[in-house]
C-alpha cells in the first residue's frame, strides 16, 4: 500500500465523471499567489543558505553540532539533510500549520466559504481538493528545503561519493536518491500534519487560532516524545517518526522504522480527514 | 449518503471506526501468541539444544531495554543515542549480521547516527558517525584456538547440561515454557527463578529458537517488570552477503590503528607481578551469602572518585548508614549496591538489607 494513496482518498479522479482540477489549480494559485505565502516559503529556503555559508566560512575540522553539520564539509549534498533535520521541529510545521490553518478557517474569517459552497461541487470534494492542495504545499515547502541545501551544498563543497551513517560510501547519484525518498518520507509525515490542520480549521472561523493550534499540537508531540517515563506512548506520536528518515542514509536502508512511520502518519491522515469531513459537512455555514 | 444527510452526527463514526481498527489490529498482533505450541523439552534438552545450536548466517534486529534503576550519568547518553556507552539505560535498537563464528556486524541505530563494530576474521573495525572515527584492529588467526582447554571440562554436551542444572539446582527452580513467540518465531523459552526470595531477580529467561536452538531473547524480571532485555525483533536465517563484513574507512573519517596484542610467554618477573596482584584483589574483596544472594564486598581503587563524572554520579545518590558507618546508596531494579565513605562497595542482586548485613561483618 502507498501512503500517497491514503493520503488523498478525495482527490482521485472518479472513473464515471470527468473531473475538472479546475478547482484545485485556483486552490493553488490562492496559496501560491499569496505573498505572505510566498514570504514563509523565502524563509525556509533561506535557512540552507545560511548553514552553508556558515560552515563555509568557519575553520573546518572540529566535528559537532547538530545531527550531519559536521559531514556537510565531506559533500554538499548534506547541506539537504542537516537544513532538514534543523526545520524539522519547528519551522516546517509552522509553515504547513499556517497553511492548513487557514485552509477552512482563512476563509469563513474572509466571508469567502459561502460563496465557495455555492459552486456544484459538494463539500466533501472541497475538503477533498483543499487536502490535495495542503498535500502538494508540504512536497513543496520540503522539496525547496532540500533543493536549495543540495545547490547552496553542491555550489561551495562539491558532490562525489557520500558517505553514509553505517561508515560505507555510496555514489552521487545514489545520495540524490537517499535524498528524494527522504523528501518523500518528510511529505507524507507533513500531509499527516496538515490533516490536523484541516480538522483543526473546521472547528473555528480564526485562522490564526488554528494556525497556532497546529502549532501546539506539534511541540506537544515533541514534548511528550522526550519523556522517557511516558515511552509507551511514543509509537502512537506523529513526531516521533519523523527522524526516522535518518534510517534512508544507513547501509542497508533500513526500513522497519520507515515503515512503521508511514503507517502512522497513513491513520493520523485518515482519522483527521473523516474528523474534518464529520465537522465540516454538517457545518451550519454562516460567515 | 442520505443516510448521513439525515443524522449528521453519525458522521462522527467514521473516523472513530478507523480509531477502532487500528486498535484492535493492535491488539490482535499482541495477543496472537499463544497458539503455537512446540512439543514439551526438559531443561536439560534445551540446555544441550543450545550447545549444539548452529547456524550459517543470519540477519536481523535486535531491541535491548535496560531499566536498571542506575540514575542518568552525566555525558553517557540515554535512549536513542547512537554511542556505545548509553546502551545501559533507555531503549535501542541493533541490526546484527552474522555469518560463521569470525564474521560479524553489529550497528547500534540511534535518532540520525549509527555505531558499527565490523569482524571479517582477520579485521575488527569499530565505527561512530557521530564522531566520524573509525578504529581499526588486525586480528591474529587462531589467536583463541591454542588455549587448553582445562582438564575437567565436561566432555559432552549433555554432561555439561547435567552439570549446569546441578549447579544451579540448589538456589534455583529451573523450568521450561514450550509456547514463547519472539520475533515471529515458535520458541522454547528456559525460566530460571531463584528459591530465596531476598534477591531482587525474580526471573531470568532464555528464548530458545524451537528450529535452530539459537537463543533468541535473554530478559530479567524484577517482580513482574523487566528490567532487563535483548532479543530479537525480527530475524531471518540464511548465507550473507559477504561484502557485509568488510569496511573501508570512509576518507574523511579518523582511523586510529589499535596494535594487536602480542602472545609472548609472560616472564618470571610479570608471573609473580600477576600472581601479587590476583593475591591482592583477592585480599580486597569477598563474597557474603551464596547464590543469587551472594553480596560483594571489595576495597574500591584509591582516588576512584577523582574523576569528575564518577564524583558527579555518587554525589546524586541518596545517603545511607549503619552500623558499619556511612556512605551511598544505589538501589535498582535488579542489584543494590552501597559506596561507603570509607571507600569499600558492597553490590549485590539483593535488598539494601542484605548488603548492610554484609558490610557489617
Amino acid at each position: 500500500m502507498s501512503a500517497a494513496e491514503v493520503l488523498r482518498p478525495a482527490a482521485a479522479p472518479s472513473p464515471r465523471a470527468r473531473v475538472s482540477t479546475r478547482f484545485l489549480r485556483s486552490e493553488l494559485a490562492i496559496i501560491f499567489g499569496r505573498r505572505r505565502n510566498l514570504a514563509g516559503l523565502a524563509v525556509l529556503a533561506v535557512v540552507p543558505v545560511i548553514l552553508a555559508i556558515a560552515v563555509r566560512v568557519s575553520s573546518p575540522g572540529r566535528g559537532g553540532g547538530p545531527d550531519f553539520v559536521s559531514a556537510i564539509t565531506g559533500n554538499g549534498l548534506f547541506v539537504a539533510f542537516a537544513a532538514l533535520t534543523l526545520e524539522l521541529p519547528l519551522f516546517l510545521p509552522l509553515a504547513i500549520g499556517a497553511i492548513a490553518g487557514d485552509s477552512v478557517a482563512g476563509e469563513a474569517n474572509l466571508g469567502t466559504l459561502r460563496y465557495l459552497l455555492t459552486i456544484p461541487a459538494g463539500r466533501t470534494r472541497l475538503l477533498g481538493t483543499k487536502y490535495a492542495a495542503l498535500v502538494l504545499f508540504s512536497f513543496v515547502a520540503t522539496a525547496l528545503v532540500a533543493l536549495v541545501g543540495a545547490v547552496m551544498g553542491l555550489a561551495l563543497f562539491g558532490g562525489g561519493p557520500m558517505t553514509l551513517l553505517s561508515g560505507t560510501q555510496t555514489s552521487f547519484v545514489d545520495g540524490v536518491g537517499r535524498l528524494v525518498l527522504t523528501v518523500l518520507y518528510l511529505t507524507v509525515q507533513f500531509s499527516a500534519l496538515a490533516a490536523v490542520g484541516l480538522f483543526i480549521s473546521t472547528l473555528t472561523e480564526q485562522p490564526i487560532g488554528a494556525t497556532i493550534a497546529v502549532v501546539l499540537v506539534n511541540v506537544m508531540m515533541f514534548i511528550l516524545d522526550s519523556i522517557s517515563q511516558l515511552s509507551w506512548l511514543h509509537p502512537w506520536l506523529l513526531t516521533h517518526w519523523w527522524t526516522m528518515f535518518g534510517d534512508v542514509l544507513r547501509d542497508p536502508i533500513a526500513t522497519e522504522g520507515i515503515v512503521r512511520g508511514l503507517l502512522t502518519a497513513a491513520v493520523y491522515a485518515v482519522v483527521f480527514w473523516l474528523a474534518a469531513w464529520a465537522r465540516f459537512s454538517s457545518k451550519d455555514i454562516t460567515s | 449518503m442520505s443516510f448521513f444527510t439525515s443524522k449528521p452526527a453519525l458522521r462522527w463514526s467514521a473516523p472513530l471506526a478507523v480509531l477502532v481498527v487500528v486498535g484492535a489490529s493492535g491488539l490482535v498482533v499482541a495477543t496472537a501468541t499463544a497458539d503455537n505450541k512446540l512439543p514439551e523439552r526438559t531443561a536439560e534438552q534445551l540446555l544441550v539444544d543450545l550447545q549444539q545450536a548452529k547456524v550459517d548466517g543470519l540477519s536481523g534486529t535486535v531491541v535491548q531495554r535496560a531499566d536498571l534503576g542506575i540514575p542518568s550519568i552525566p555525558g553517557a547518553g540515554g535512549g536513542d543515542s547512537s554511542q556505545l556507552t548509553s546502551l545501559i539505560s533507555g531503549s535501542h535498537t541493533l541490526r546484527v549480521w552474522y555469518s560463521g563464528p569470525d564474521k560479524a556486524r553489529i550497528a547500534v541505530m540511534g535518532t540520525l547516527g549509527e555505531s558499527d563494530i565490523v569482524a571479517d576474521g582477520s579485521d575488527l573495525w569499530t565505527w561512530s558517525s557521530q564522531d566520524n572515527k573509525a578504529t581499526h584492529r588486525r586480528l591474529q588467526a587462531g589467536q583463541h584456538a591454542d588455549q587448553a582447554a582445562p582438564t575437567d571440562a565436561p566432555k559432552t554436551p549433555q554432561e555439561a547440561a547435567q552439570r549446569v542444572l546441578s549447579q544451579v539446582g540448589p538456589t534455583t527452580e529451573v523450568s521450561t515454557a514450550s509456547d514463547v513467540t519472539v520475533a515471529d518465531r515458535a520458541a522454547y523459552e528456559l525460566v530460571l527463578k531463584p528459591k530465596d526470595a531476598r534477591s531482587k531477580v525474580s526471573e531470568v529467561t532464555v528464548a530458545v529458537d524451537g528450529e535452530t536452538h539459537l537463543p533468541l531473547r535473554v530478559q530479567v524480571l524484577s517482580g513482574d517488570t523487566v528490567a532487563f532485555e535483548v532479543g530479537y525483533q525480527s530475524v531471518t536465517f540464511g548465507p550473507q552477503d559477504a561484502s557485509r563484513f568488510t569496511f573501508n574507512p570512509p576518507p574523511a573519517a579518523t582511523v586510529t590503528e589499535v596494535a594487536p596484542k602480542t602472545h609472548q610467554a609472560p616472564t618470571a618477573a610479570q608471573q609473580a607481578e600477576a600472581k601479587k596482584r590476583a593475591e591482592a584483589a583477592k585480599a580486597d574483596s569477598t563474597v557474603v551469602g551464596t547464590g543469587w544472594t551472594s553480596v560483594v564486598v571489595s576495597k574500591l581503587p584509591a582516588g576512584y572518585a577523582d574523576n569528575a563524572q564518577v564524583a558527579e554520579f555518587v554525589k546524586r545518590l541518596p545517603e545511607t548508614s549503619g552500623s558499619w558507618g556511612k556512605g551511598r546508596l544505589l538501589d535498582g531494579t535488579v542489584f543494590s549496591a552501597v559506596l561507603t565513605d570509607d571507600g569499600r562497595i558492597a553490590v549485590g542482586a539483593v535488598q539494601p538489607a542484605l548488603l548492610d548485613e554484609a558490610l557489617a561483618k
